[in-house]
């Protein structure tokens, strides 16, 4: 009898327990993502802004601020998911499904082109295409002797390709992991059924894997769209506008209603899409199947096309991760980009201030801007892998334990907003949110607590996700196990579930680091002299014509992105399917 | 008629299946029983024309449908084969109406042959009010006559089937291994079935072939795996329950049968001898031919009892009319018969 009351009096308390940590972390979150974003729509309700809904809407100058603009962006959202699924699905297809030679090579370079910032390629772009158009030097084509038209070099067609080189790596991992997963008696089933290579192709393998493909194309329109490096690097020059390019332009010149305004549509739009692809493969015909042993089946023979595909795949991938990095490198020596690979100097990296070069600004490494720039780059990226693992392990453990009721539904739910929101207009809404004071607390504007509350909040929906990982991984059992013996909580923390999950814990803090390192979309807005960070450096000396500080300083960023993405994957053993046998 | 003539398969250094050799009349059931990883699902997959053989033909009503020696076969789809998958592998995407008639889609089969055809064999395998619905919105036993419905709709004169049932539920096991017999009878084809289970083999097939280790250790009609099992794998594999395979050991004129001395006289030094549960009877005293075990297991089958003892790593099965009363736990004397059924070499050959 007495057993039974102390068993009910430990389950009320633990059911306050989870009561009392969902409150928690749904406050969290909601102060974290929905406060600022709500904030920023409230703003522009306020008296004296609301007129900026019918300026941007249907005023006299609608159609340069917001029409004009739409329409590349939806140009290239659409174009370059296109292409996106196009590319990464046909690598996906050599390296999963055919005898493509170094089919593991393949795969593994698939994955770089999104270690790499993606205002990497365009400035690389800039350095190898750049025309006389707008003055200032000439990329190194021009350079010897070809004549560089203005539509290669600026605008709307750069602008997609870079986009597609760099997105196309995302559409890859997730069509690839689809195929590897596919049944491949599904593939035998109609081979026996006599169908022959394209029929499979389109009546199988295409309707099967379309979640993914819809996934694909959904995921590469939100981040074309939203992305601001590559538009502003290769449009604004020649005045071609997107959504995210016309919101920094508008913050920039102090119209702030407009630009949150165009930031509220551009979240309307990616929040469009990304919810029309969710229809389209949602309904009667579920694709979960009956998993088979699956593995077995005979790679697809390309025969004598084998070379000639594995060229194709590997001009992709040079085009992509190679080629940018070695232009990269180059231009950061070379005082020219026009003679990219002759006269080579480390002026640019390590020398002193000289009146006849570059106005006199000194290396970066005698750049105190610079110096700081990479402390407070290197700050931020630590504390916020630190906080988002923090928040994410946190929201994931209280999800994962306390399942049931609408708070769990609604932390799920709300971390994984961000997705949503491009950074560009993330950034603009921290800033209606935190940029004047609350109460008694002070505007953040311009501080590192505000970059570090807004790079963990825009990146919850990965730090949630690995949060969720490694929770999987420690499992529900093990840890139950442990507190049938009777451990104390912290006695499981550190016997049991710290030492489980540690590594991948590390793997998904590294992740982190390196998209907050390398990220410029979100910080562009954040941004003061006082605490700059790497990528807008970059991008103000692009912006500014001084285009080896920028290649340098970008160069900087990839060799950290990458050299930590690596310890990354050492770290996980990443789970890479497609690549198995 | 169905051949296999000397089919070897290596996957790199491995040889899965290992120089078999049977062949089969038209319209028999030929089951492939054997563990998991003995190479039956592979020599299946040969059948079906998915994997070219390294070594030997297969041969389909005179015509050689496989050659591993020329490295070449004729295309699973014109092999007039078909197969069922383990895994149902039905088309997600498509119902199951699309399911069944997509194969006679590509097969350029006229849309009104098709529609019939259709109907007809929803209507064999009484699926015919599901036509509308999508794979993953009807049960397991439901997908499973899909399966076979897609499989049958081309009328192939040969069907194999890839561990149909062992998806399925105890009871549905039992429904649809009578379902298809009923469909082996109606369509006359050829069948070769592959399982693990033998009382599937022992119950549906014509012929079956016992495979271990990528080799056919016997092949015959059920009834003569269990009165005649060839090698002692056979006869511990077929049959319920299994047969007690005991080793004899012979020093001088002394023999011992499972470490106890007894009055037997075995045909070589070393060797097993077999004796079927229905021999072994159990005493409370020790005798002259008993063997003293643990009593582990007690079951009733059909109004008998069998009952298994485990001494030292060897398992013995007895079947006992009525049931003893023993406790589970408690030393029992199982008692041999003077001499066993028959006997097996040590490498598990028969000698006599």
């Amino acid at each position: 009898m007495a057993d039974v009351v102390v068993a009910g009096q430990r389950r009320l308390l633990n059911i306050g327990d989870g009561a009392a940590l969902k409150a928690v972390v749904l406050l969290l979150l909601v102060a974290l993502i929905v406060l600022p974003l709500l904030s920023t729509v409230l703003v522009t309700l306020q008296p004296d802004t609301i007129k900026a809904w019918s300026d941007v809407l249907f005023g006299r100058l609608s159609t340069n601020l917001f029409y004009k603009p739409l329409n590349n962006t939806l140009l290239i959202g659409v174009v370059v998911s296109l292409s996106c699924v196009f590319l990464g699905g046909f690598l996906a297809w050599l390296v999963v499904m055919t005898n493509v030679p170094f089919r593991r090579s393949i795969g593994l370079m698939a994955t770089l082109p999104f270690m790499i910032p993606s205002f990497a390629a365009a400035l690389a772009w800039g350095s190898l295409f750049r025309n006389d158009r707008i003055g200032g030097q000439v990329g190194w084509l021009q350079g010897i002797g070809l004549d560089i038209p203005d539509w290669l070099a600026w605008g709307m067609v750069p602008t997609l390709i870079v986009l597609t080189l760099h997105y196309f790596s995302l559409a890859f991992t997730i069509i690839a992991a689809a195929l590897a997963t596919m049944n491949s008696d599904l593939v035998e089933a109609a081979q026996i059924a006599g169908a022959k290579g394209f029929r499979i192709l389109v009546g199988i393998i295409l309707p099967v894997t379309m979640p993914a493909l819809v996934a694909a194309c959904s995921l590469c329109f939100a981040g074309a769209v939203s992305n601001f490096a590559t538009p502003a690097l290769l449009g604004l020059p020649v005045r071609m506008q997107t959504l995210s390019t016309r919101l920094f332009g508008m913050i920039e010149v102090g119209q702030v209603g407009r630009g949150y305004v165009i930031g509220i549509l551009l979240v309307l739009i990616s929040g469009v899409f990304l919810w029309a692809g969710n229809r389209i493969v949602s309904g009667r015909r579920s694709y979960a199947t009956i998993t088979g042993k699956g593995g077995r089946a005979k790679r697809f023979d390309l025969r004598s096309a084998r070379w000639p595909l594995f060229s194709l795949a590997m001009v992709i991938l040079f085009s992509s991760t190679v080629i940018p990095i070695i232009v990269l490198a180059a231009s950061s020596l070379a005082p020219s980009s026009a003679n990219l690979f002759s006269n080579w100097t480390l002026h640019y990296w390590i020398g002193t201030s000289d009146p006849s070069i570059a106005q006199g600004f000194p290396g970066i490494a005698h750049n105190e801007d610079f110096v700081w720039a990479l402390i407070v780059t290197l700050g931020l990226g630590l504390a916020v892998a630190f906080s988002g693992m923090f928040v994410g392990l946190l929201a994931s453990y209280t999800t994962a334990r306390f399942r049931g009721g609408w708070i769990s539904a609604a932390i799920t739910q709300i971390s994984f907003l961000p997705l949503l929101v491009p950074g560009i207009a993330f950034g603009a809404a921290y800033i209606a949110y935190l940029g004047a004071p609350i109460g008694p607390f002070p505007a953040l504007y311009g501080t590192f607590a505000l970059l570090v509350i807004a790079g963990t909040a825009y990146l919850l929906p990965f730090s949630v996700q690995t949060g969720r990982a490694v929770i999987q991984q420690v499992g529900g059992e093990l840890e139950e196990s442990a507190r049938i013996t009777g451990a104390s909580f912290i006695r499981r923390l550190t016997a049991i579930t710290i030492p489980l999950a540690i590594r991948g814990l590390a793997a998904g803090g590294i992740l982190i680091f390196v998209k907050i390192v390398r990220d410029l979309s979100l910080v562009v807005l954040l941004f003061t002299p006082t605490m700059p960070v790497l990528s807008v450096v970059a991008y103000r000396y692009a912006s500014e014509g001084f285009a080896q500080f920028a290649n340098a300083i970008t160069f900087v960023i990839l060799f950290i992105s990458i050299a930590a993405s690596l310890v990354a994957n050492r770290l996980q053993a990443k789970s890479q399917p497609w690549l198995q046998n | 008629m169905l051949e296999i003539r000397n089919i070897t398969k290596r996957f790199g250094d491995v040889e899965a299946v290992n120089n078999v050799s049977l062949a089969v009349p038209k319209g028999a059931f030929l089951v492939l029983l054997g563990p998991s990883g003995c190479g039956k699902t592979t020599l299946l997959r040969m059948l079906a024309g998915l994997e070219l053989p390294s070594e030997g033909q297969i041969v389909f009503d005179g015509q050689t449908v496989s050659d591993g020696d020329r490295n070449w076969s004729v295309d699973p789809a014109k092999r007039n084969s078909g197969l069922v998958f383990q895994s149902y592998a039905l088309w997600p995407h498509m119902s199951v109406r699309s399911n069944v008639e997509w194969p006679l889609k590509i097969m350029k089969m006229p849309k009104s042959d098709r529609a019939a055809r259709i109907d007809e064999v929803l209507s064999l395998l009484e699926i015919d009010q599901l036509a509308e619905r999508y794979p993953n919105e009807i049960s397991g036993g439901q997908q499973q006559r899909v399966a076979i419905a897609r499989t049958i709709a081309p009328k192939p004169s040969i069907m194999l089937l890839d561990e149909p049932l062992s998806n399925l539920d105890a009871k549905l096991r039992v429904e649809m291994r009578t379902e298809l017999m009923r469909l082996h009878r109606t369509t006359g084809a050829t069948t070769v079935y592959v399982t693990h289970d033998q009382i599937e083999a022992m119950t549906m097939a014509t012929h079956v072939a016992v495979m271990n280790m990528g080799c056919v250790q016997q092949f015959g009609t059920p009834t003569e795996l269990i009165e005649r099992p060839e090698t002692a794998f056979v006869a511990t594999f077929v049959g319920t329950p299994p047969n007690n395979m005991i080793p004899v050991e012979k020093t001088g004129t002394d023999c011992t049968v499972g470490g106890r001395h007894m009055p037997v006289t075995p045909p070589t030094d070393n060797c097993l001898a077999m004796y079927r549960a229905e021999a072994l009877t159990l005493s409370q005293n020790e005798g002259e031919t008993t063997l003293p075990m643990e009593l582990i297991e007690t079951s009733t089958i059909a109004g008998r009892t069998m009952l298994t003892g485990l001494n030292d790593g060897l398992r013995l099965t007895a079947v006992l009319d009525r049931p003893p009363g023993l406790r589970i736990g408690s030393l029992v004397h199982f008692c041999l018969p003077c001499q066993p059924d028959c006997w097996f070499g040590k490498d598990g050959s028969r000698i006599s």
